[in-house]
């Protein structure tokens, strides 16, 4: 192998180590780019960059890795702040804190070569050290450690802009935004604090105009139906009686009633609200929507003005009881339950061990079309402790974790 | 005509498509290496404009596939032109043609409708393909592309494979209304175009807005630069830059104080809620001129 292919495809260790998924296929273009572009620095990375980063979101470590391994000569700036990323890079990724040692001064390219295979594989081993972890998260490698850089999303997009290694008059705004977006995502609820519920906010006008859309979509089964035989043959009669055209009966739009249950105690409040407002935000697509929060009781809820108001209020310092909040369905079930409704519980079914009413639960779904629960918790504390999540599960169409936004979405689309 | 990237810079320049080098190299690659090109960035940062420039730059044909919600391969490839297929056959039962001339001719290419993949491949010389808002199409679609991209190829059952003579260059946009498969991206070579920076802007201006004061230029571009800086619902896009800058000339405007900001911000500005933010800020916003 040429040097120069040896140090590309380390290259792409190094990126794969950091977490961004590259196939053959494209380290082979990255190879044919290289070849393309020559070997200026500049269009280099960019030629680089062009066939392996394929998520915008992915560019500031790209870029950080990219500075590692094909050091400028002598432009100080991007090395000056390099060791500092690469500490925040590492901290980010292994989600610990650990200063990054930097060669010193210009490396020989072997040696430095050497070096990143090094560093790429201690970021290797430190996320072997950590399956217990990973396990608990239990989403794709990637996803995962994209997702724990949302804490510091906020010095990161900063970051990022820095880490650009781009002529003084670019931003990079939207960039960032993405980034910042797609980390949060990913983030699970168990981990928000205040700060990350706020930028989930942000990201959820885009995500819901998104979801209106994917659900309007599956909702609207094939627009034509059968085939209308009158008017067929209306339209032959142009063609000489040949049926030329065929003319379909339009179908009837399915009406679904959505009645959602919300819990909104302990951590499981965030999921709660970032949930009843993507849906309130999707209302056209369903003929009726109730939403309702509950801890120990039920209350309907309602956005006004971008806020979550419920009637009556709640005492947000009861303990969760849902098998009351179960009672009150039922007796209410007249306005709220039919045919065509769908109901969507989200919560965690810890019950305090108070009476779980799961017989509740198989009447209620007996009487409506679907019950789908969606639990933000981790399926790995399923069942545990307080839990009545597996008599409820029992009675239940579908039950979904939901543990950040991206599983939120996918969790709601499976009502349609 | 070989392709390198001075060549591409060159174009670009010419095509007045103000760029960086990311967009330069990224271009080059597409066309060193017959790659398709995936463009990805905010609306109206001049996505679309990019493979406008390419067929221009090129003086080769712009063959656009606009997607949207339900685009089928009967809308985006090709379809048997039925009516066209009826006609002859009725024309022909006089005279009774036998069974397989009869399929042999209505089977053929004078029957086909030509939809704009099709034509990007089946076209004489090389195009450009512009596959717009592939994010508007479904998914089922996007895998329906797959084979077209890595093979320029296309299987129509009655005739047989169709290969390209030449290869298209084909430019992906996408806006991001949902996330495009990996193996769609894998294929691709991957641009992100931001939104300009002061600078940039500032040269797009006095480029596309040549009657504007130049400083009035510069300080529009500071304006808008510190105006998308703001967490606004849509932060204006380029198009919507250069519209607000015509309006400032056509009204004369000298001076961007809060008043002449005010005035024109409807052409930069489409949410209601936006526009109260940025007129609360409008003092704090304004250039300040010694």
């Amino acid at each position: 192998m040429t040097p120069l292919r040896d140090q590309i495809v380390n290259f792409v260790a190094a990126l794969r180590a950091a977490g961004i998924r590259i196939s053959v296929s494209e380290s082979i273009d990255a190879a044919r780019a290289v070849g393309a572009a020559g070997l200026e620095r500049a269009s280099m990375c960019e030629a680089l960059a062009a066939a392996l980063v394929k998520d915008e979101g992915d560019r500031a470590v790209f870029d950080q890795t990219f500075a590692q391994f094909f050091s400028a000569p002598a432009s100080g700036n991007a090395r000056g702040q390099h060791p500092d990323h690469r500490g925040r890079l590492e901290s980010a990724a292994s989600g610990r804190g650990r200063p990054g040692e930097e060669p010193s001064g210009v490396a020989k390219p072997r040696e430095r070569r050497q070096e990143s295979r090094a560093a790429a594989k201690s970021a290797q081993q430190e996320r072997e050290e950590r399956p217990a972890d990973r396990q608990a998260r239990r989403t794709p490698a990637k996803a995962g450690e994209r997702g724990a850089p949302a804490a510091q999303s906020d010095e990161h997009s900063g970051e990022m802009r820095q880490a650009e290694n781009r002529g003084p008059e670019e931003h990079g705004i939207e960039a960032g935004r993405v980034a910042r977006s797609r980390a949060i995502e990913r983030t699970p609820f168990a981990a928000y604090t205040d700060l990350e519920f706020v930028q989930a906010r942000d990201t959820l006008a885009i995500l819901k105009r998104r979801f209106r859309v994917r659900l309007g979509r599956r909702l609207r089964i094939a627009k034509a139906g059968r085939i209308d035989f009158r008017r067929t043959i209306r339209a032959a009669t142009q063609r000489g009686g040949a049926l030329a055209d065929l003319r379909f009966r339009a179908r009837r739009p399915r009406r679904i009633d959505l009645t959602i249950l919300a819990d909104v105690s302990g951590s499981v409040r965030y999921a709660a609200e970032l949930m009843l407002e993507l849906v309130a935000g999707a209302r056209e697509n369903f003929h009726r929507v109730r939403s309702f929060v509950y801890i120990d009781r039920l209350a309907e809820a309602d956005f006004e003005g971008g806020h979550l108001v419920t009637a009556p209020a709640l005492d947000l310092y009861a303990r969760s009881d849902f098998g009351r909040v179960l009672g009150e369905l039922w007796d209410r079930r007249a306005q709220v339950l039919g045919r065509q409704t769908i109901v969507v519980i989200l919560g965690d079914g810890r019950n305090n061990r108070r009476p779980a009413r799961a017989d509740l639960l198989r009447e209620i779904a007996r009487n409506c079309r679907a019950v789908v629960w969606l639990n933000p918790e981790d399926p790995a504390r399923w069942g545990t402790g307080d839990s009545a999540i597996e008599k409820y599960a029992r009675e239940v169409r579908a039950h979904v974790a939901v543990r950040d936004l991206r599983e939120l979405e996918r969790g709601l689309l499976a009502i349609a | 005509m070989e392709i390198t990237q001075e060549f591409v810079a060159d174009g670009l320049a010419r095509a007045h498509y103000i760029t960086n080098q990311r967009v330069e190299t990224a271009v080059f690659l597409a066309l060193a290496l017959d790659k398709p090109l995936l463009i990805e960035g905010p609306a109206g940062a001049g996505k679309t404009e990019i493979a406008k420039v390419i067929a221009a730059m090129l003086a080769a044909e712009l063959v656009r596939l606009q997607c949207y919600e339900g685009l089928d391969e009967a809308r985006a490839l090709y379809e048997w032109n039925y009516q066209k297929q009826l006609l002859r056959l009725q024309a022909d039962q006089a005279q009774g043609v036998r069974w397989e001339d009869l399929s042999e001719h209505i089977f053929s290419r004078e029957y086909l409708l030509e939809r704009p993949l099709l034509k990007a491949i089946t076209a004489p010389r090389r195009v450009v393909l512009l596959i717009d808002e592939i994010d508007k199409a479904d998914e089922e679609f996007e895998a329906f592309l797959l084979e077209l991209l890595s093979d320029f190829q296309v299987s129509v059952p009655e005739l047989g494979t169709l290969r390209a003579h030449e290869l298209p260059v084909v430019v992906l946009t996408s806006n991001r209304a949902r996330e495009l498969s990996e193996a769609l991206r894998r294929r691709c070579l991957h641009l992100f175009i931001d939104l300009p920076g002061i600078e940039q802007e500032r040269k797009i201006i006095a480029l596309k807005v040549p009657g504007l004061d130049e400083r009035l230029a510069a300080e529009a571009a500071r304006f808008v630069s510190a105006v998308r800086k703001l967490e606004l619902r849509k932060p204006p896009s380029i198009a919507e830059t250069l519209d607000w800058c015509r309006a400032l000339l056509r009204l004369g405007t000298r001076e961007l104080d809060t008043v002449a900001i005010r005035t024109a911000l409807g052409v930069l500005l489409k949410h209601e809620d936006d526009r109260a933010k940025v007129e609360s800020k409008a003092a704090a916003l304004a250039p300040r001129r010694p």
